[in-house]
C-alpha cells in the first residue's frame, strides 16, 4: 500500500491506439489486472476478427454456403445482439454487409465498379443467417460475417469487466475513441470528480481552432462515437466514408459523427452506427431509445440531445 | 430601493454576459468545468457556520444564505 | 424505449436490453450512465469536525476570546434520503457585561455570552429533481434560547440549469439574564419568521449564477439587557437580496466566486457585503485567498456619543441625553453605528485520499468608521481588530 497514483497503459488494438488509465494505490494490483484487459482485448480481437485463420468469424465465412458451424456461448449471445440490432434497426444494422468491402477500395481511394457492387448486395441479408441454437450457417456462398459494427466497443465493456473483477474502482479504457468509465477519478486531489472526456471535432484536421467538440464528464457508462472521418477518401469534392448503407452500397453522407453515451460502450456503439445509417432519423429515433448524443450533421451543424444530466 | 438597483445590476450582468447567445442553454455534453467540486456553491458546511456566527455578533445583517438556523444572543 | 418504474429509477428496453443480455457483460450492471452526480442523495456519509478559536481586541476594552468545538455529519438514508446534524459548543472568555453608561456609550461592548451549546438536525427527501427538507435548530446560552423550525424545498428544469428553491424558517427566542445576577430582561421574547426564493443558473460551461430573496419579519424584545438605555422598537421587518456568481477560469484551472449581499431593515440599518474567493486547487492542495467588504448604516435610534469642549466623552451629557429621550428608542450599541469592515483570508486544504481532507483557514477583520462606504461612519467609534482560525478534518465513508 503506498501512494495514490495513475497508471496508464498504451497498446495497439483492432487497428487503433489503446489506453488504459487507472488510479490506484497498489502498482501490482493494478498492473496485473491491465494485463489481463489487455490480454482479454485481444483475445476477442482475434477470436472475431474476418482477417485471422482459424477464428470464428473466419471459420463461419467459409463455411458459407456449406455447413453450420457449432458456436460457444460467447459467439452466440453476439449474434443475438446483432439480431436485436437488425430488428430495432429496421434492417440498416446489417452484420452481413462486410462484403461491401470488396467493392470499395478506401486504400487505393477508388470508387466501386457498379457491377460489382450490384453483385454483392444480395449477400448483404441478415435474413439468410440461419440459426439453431448455437449452430449458425450463412446460406449462401460468399456471405460474410462482420462484427465490427460492436466488436471494439464490446472489448471495452469486456476490458472494464475484467479490471472491475480485479477490484479496480477508478479505471477508464480507450479503445480507439470507444470509452468504458469504471468509476470516478480516485487521487485525493482530484475529490471523487469524474473522469474528463474531450471529444474532438470531426474535422479537426481542417479547422483553425482546437477547442474540443464537446467537454463531458464521465464516471460510469459507455461513451462511442461513429464518424465519417475514420475511414474514408474523398474524389473530386465528395467524401466516401467507410459506413455502408446495406440496401444500397454506398456511404452514408448525413452526418460527420455522432457520439453516444450509454450505460455500456456496446450500447453506444451500436446506437452510433445505427443513427449514421439511419441520416435525418437519427435525433428522432435516439431520442426515442431514451439515449443522449451528440451529433454533427453534414454542414457542421451541431444537434445534441434533450434529455438531462441524470 | 436598493433591491431595484439589485435587480437592474442582475440585468445589466446578464446582458454583458449574453454575448454568448445560448445563455443558459448548457448542455450536459459541455458540463465538465461547472462538475468540479471548486464550482458549488455550498463549500464546507461547517466554516461558514462559525464565520457568520461571528458576524453575526459584529455587524447588524445576519443571513440571506439559507433559512431555519436559530439565533444566538447577539442582538 | 427507456421507461420509469413507480419508483422512478429506470428500466433498459431496446438496445440496452439487449446489450445485457450479453453474457460477457453481465458484471457491468449499470442502467444509466453517470457523469457529474446532480442534486441527487449523497452516496457516502461524511463526518466533519472543525476547531475555531476567535480573538479580538478593541482599544480600551478585555480581549475577548472565543473557542468553539463543531462537529458535522450528513449520511444517507435508504436510498432517497438524507440526514444532516451539526452540534457547535462555544466557549467564550474575556467578555464583561456592561452596566454603566460610560462603558456602553463609549463604544459598545459587544455582547456574547460565556458558553453556548447549539445543534441541529435536517432530514430531506430527493425525488426525481427535486428535494424537500425539514429541519430543527436549537441554541442555548446562560441567557438566551433559541429554537427553530425550517423547511425548504428546490427543484430543477430538466435540463438541470436552473434549480429553484423556496424556503419558509420559524424561530422563537427567550431571553432571561436573571442567571447572571440582571433583571433587565426577564423572560423575555423574540420571535421571527424568514421566507426566502431563490433560483441557480447555469449560464455557460463556465458560470452558474445565483440569486436569493429574502423576507424576515420579526417580533418581540430586540434590546440588549446588559446596557442601560437601550430601547429598541418591538419589530424588525428585514429584506436581503443576495446576489452569487462562480467562474472557471480555464487558464488556471481555478474559480472565482464573487458574492453580494444587501441588507436593510425597518431599524434603519442597510449594509453591503462583497464577498471574493479564489479557489486554486494545486495536486492535493487547494490554496483560497478571500476578501470581504461589508458596510452598514447606523439604525436611525442609534445616537452618537457626545464630546464636551476639550473633545472628550462627556458622560453628563449622554446621560442627560438617554434620560430625556427615555420611552423612545435610542441605542448607543456600535453594532448599530455607521461602520464599514474589511476582512482578508486563507484558506489552506489538502486531500490525504479522496475521501479525506483537512483544511485550515486564517480570517483577519478590521472594524471602523473610516471604512463605511462613502467615507464617514459614525463618530467616535473604537476601530476594532479581529483574528479568527479554523482548523478542520472531513472524511467520507
Amino acid at each position: 500500500m503506498s501512494r495514490w497514483r495513475t497508471l496508464r497503459f498504451d497498446f495497439s488494438a483492432m487497428a487503433s491506439p489503446c489506453s488504459l488509465q487507472m488510479d490506484g494505490r497498489d502498482e501490482h494490483v493494478m498492473r496485473r489486472a491491465a494485463n489481463e484487459a489487455m490480454a482479454e482485448v485481444q483475445r476477442i480481437e482475434k477470436k472475431f476478427s474476418r482477417y485471422t485463420e482459424g477464428s470464428v468469424i473466419s471459420r463461419i465465412n467459409q463455411s458459407a454456403g456449406l455447413a453450420a458451424i457449432e458456436t460457444d456461448t460467447e459467439t452466440s449471445g453476439l449474434l443475438d445482439f446483432a439480431h436485436s440490432l437488425w430488428t430495432q434497426s429496421d434492417g440498416l444494422f446489417d452484420i452481413t454487409s462486410g462484403v461491401l468491402r470488396h467493392a470499395w477500395d478506401f486504400k487505393n481511394a477508388r470508387l466501386p465498379e457498379p457491377a460489382t457492387l450490384q453483385g454483392l448486395l444480395p449477400r448483404v441479408d441478415w435474413q439468410q443467417v440461419e440459426r439453431h441454437g448455437n449452430q449458425v450457417r450463412l446460406k449462401q456462398p460468399g456471405m460474410e460475417l462482420d462484427f465490427g459494427g460492436f466488436g471494439k466497443e464490446y472489448a471495452a465493456d469486456r476490458a472494464a469487466a475484467v479490471l472491475q473483477s480485479h477490484d479496480i474502482h477508478h479505471a477508464l479504457v480507450n479503445l480507439g475513441g470507444d470509452l468504458h468509465a469504471l468509476g470516478e477519478r480516485g487521487l485525493p486531489e482530484l475529490q471523487g470528480t469524474p473522469w474528463q472526456i474531450e471529444i474532438q471535432h470531426p474535422r479537426q484536421d481542417t479547422r483553425q481552432t482546437d477547442t474540443p467538440l464537446a467537454l463531458l464528464t464521465l464516471a460510469r457508462g459507455g461513451l462511442a462515437t461513429s464518424g465519417d472521418y475514420e475511414r474514408f477518401f474523398i474524389h473530386e469534392g465528395q467524401r466516401y466514408c467507410h459506413v455502408l448503407n446495406p440496401r444500397t452500397g454506398w456511404p452514408v453522407t448525413h452526418w460527420q459523427s455522432v457520439s453516444v453515451l450509454a450505460a455500456n460502450t456496446t450500447t453506444a456503439g451500436a446506437l452510433s452506427t445505427i443513427a449514421m445509417l439511419k441520416g435525418p432519423d437519427a435525433p428522432a429515433w435516439l431520442e426515442a431509445q431514451g439515449m443522449r448524443y451528440l451529433a454533427v450533421q453534414h454542414d457542421g451543424q451541431v444537434l445534441r440531445s434533450n434529455a438531462a444530466t441524470d | 430601493m436598493n433591491r431595484t438597483i439589485l435587480s437592474l445590476l442582475a440585468i445589466t450582468t446578464l446582458s454583458w454576459l449574453g454575448g454568448c447567445s445560448n445563455l443558459g442553454q448548457v448542455n450536459a455534453w459541455d458540463k465538465g468545468n461547472l462538475a468540479k467540486p471548486m464550482m458549488t456553491f455550498e463549500g464546507d458546511p461547517l466554516d461558514q457556520r462559525f464565520v457568520q456566527h461571528i458576524y453575526a455578533s459584529k455587524e447588524n445583517s445576519s443571513g440571506g444564505y439559507g433559512v431555519g438556523g436559530g439565533g444566538c444572543g447577539c442582538n | 424505449m427507456k421507461k420509469s418504474n413507480i419508483n422512478g429509477s429506470q428500466t433498459a428496453t431496446g438496445v440496452l436490453l439487449a446489450s445485457l443480455v450479453l453474457p460477457g457483460l453481465a458484471a457491468l450492471a449499470a442502467i444509466t450512465p453517470l457523469g457529474a452526480a446532480a442534486e441527487n442523495a449523497p452516496e457516502k456519509t461524511t463526518i466533519a469536525i472543525k476547531y475555531g478559536h476567535y480573538n479580538d481586541s478593541q482599544p480600551g476594552w478585555d480581549r475577548i476570546k472565543v473557542d468553539a468545538a463543531q462537529v458535522y455529519v450528513q449520511a444517507p438514508i435508504a436510498g432517497d434520503w438524507s440526514i444532516e446534524a451539526s452540534g457547535v459548543s462555544d466557549n467564550v472568555s474575556g467578555a464583561s457585561p456592561r452596566w454603566h453608561t460610560q462603558n456602553t456609550a463609549l463604544s459598545g461592548a459587544s455582547h456574547m455570552s460565556d458558553e453556548r451549546k447549539a445543534g441541529d438536525v435536517k432530514v430531506t427527501r430527493y425525488l426525481a429533481r427535486a428535494a424537500v427538507s425539514a429541519s430543527v435548530a436549537i441554541s442555548k446560552e446562560h441567557d438566551y434560547t433559541s429554537n427553530a423550525l425550517g423547511l425548504d424545498a428546490r427543484w430543477s428544469t430538466d435540463d438541470n440549469n436552473r434549480t429553484w428553491t423556496v424556503g419558509f424558517g420559524s424561530a422563537s427566542d427567550t431571553i432571561d439574564n436573571t442567571y447572571s445576577g440582571g433583571s433587565t430582561a426577564i423572560n423575555r421574547h423574540k420571535s421571527t419568521n424568514e421566507f426566502m426564493g431563490g433560483v441557480t443558473q447555469v449560464l455557460t460551461p463556465t458560470d452558474i449564477v445565483q440569486f436569493n430573496l429574502t423576507r424576515s419579519l420579526g417580533s418581540g424584545y430586540f434590546n440588549d439587557p446588559y446596557k442601560s438605555y437601550d430601547q429598541r422598537p418591538n419589530q424588525r421587518d428585514i429584506w436581503i437580496a443576495l446576489a452569487r456568481w462562480n467562474h472557471y477560469l480555464e487558464k488556471f484551472d481555478a474559480s472565482l466566486h464573487s458574492s453580494y449581499r444587501n441588507y436593510s431593515d425597518t431599524f434603519g440599518v442597510q449594509s453591503h457585503t462583497l464577498g471574493l474567493d479564489w479557489v486554486q486547487p494545486a495536486g492535493r492542495w487547494t490554496f483560497t485567498p478571500g476578501a470581504r467588504y461589508y458596510s452598514q448604516s447606523a439604525a436611525n435610534f442609534y445616537l452618537d456619543p457626545i464630546l464636551d469642549a476639550q473633545g472628550q466623552y462627556d458622560q453628563q451629557a449622554v446621560v442627560a441625553r438617554a434620560n430625556k429621550l427615555y420611552g423612545s428608542n435610542q441605542s448607543t450599541d456600535q453594532r448599530l453605528a455607521a461602520f464599514g469592515a474589511i476582512t482578508l483570508s486563507m484558506k489552506v486544504s489538502y486531500a490525504f485520499t479522496p475521501n479525506t481532507l483537512a483544511d485550515v483557514k486564517y480570517e483577519s477583520y478590521r472594524q471602523t468608521a473610516a471604512l463605511h462606504l462613502g467615507g464617514s461612519g459614525s463618530p467616535g467609534l473604537d476601530p476594532f481588530n479581529a483574528n479568527f482560525i479554523q482548523v478542520g478534518l472531513t472524511h467520507r465513508f
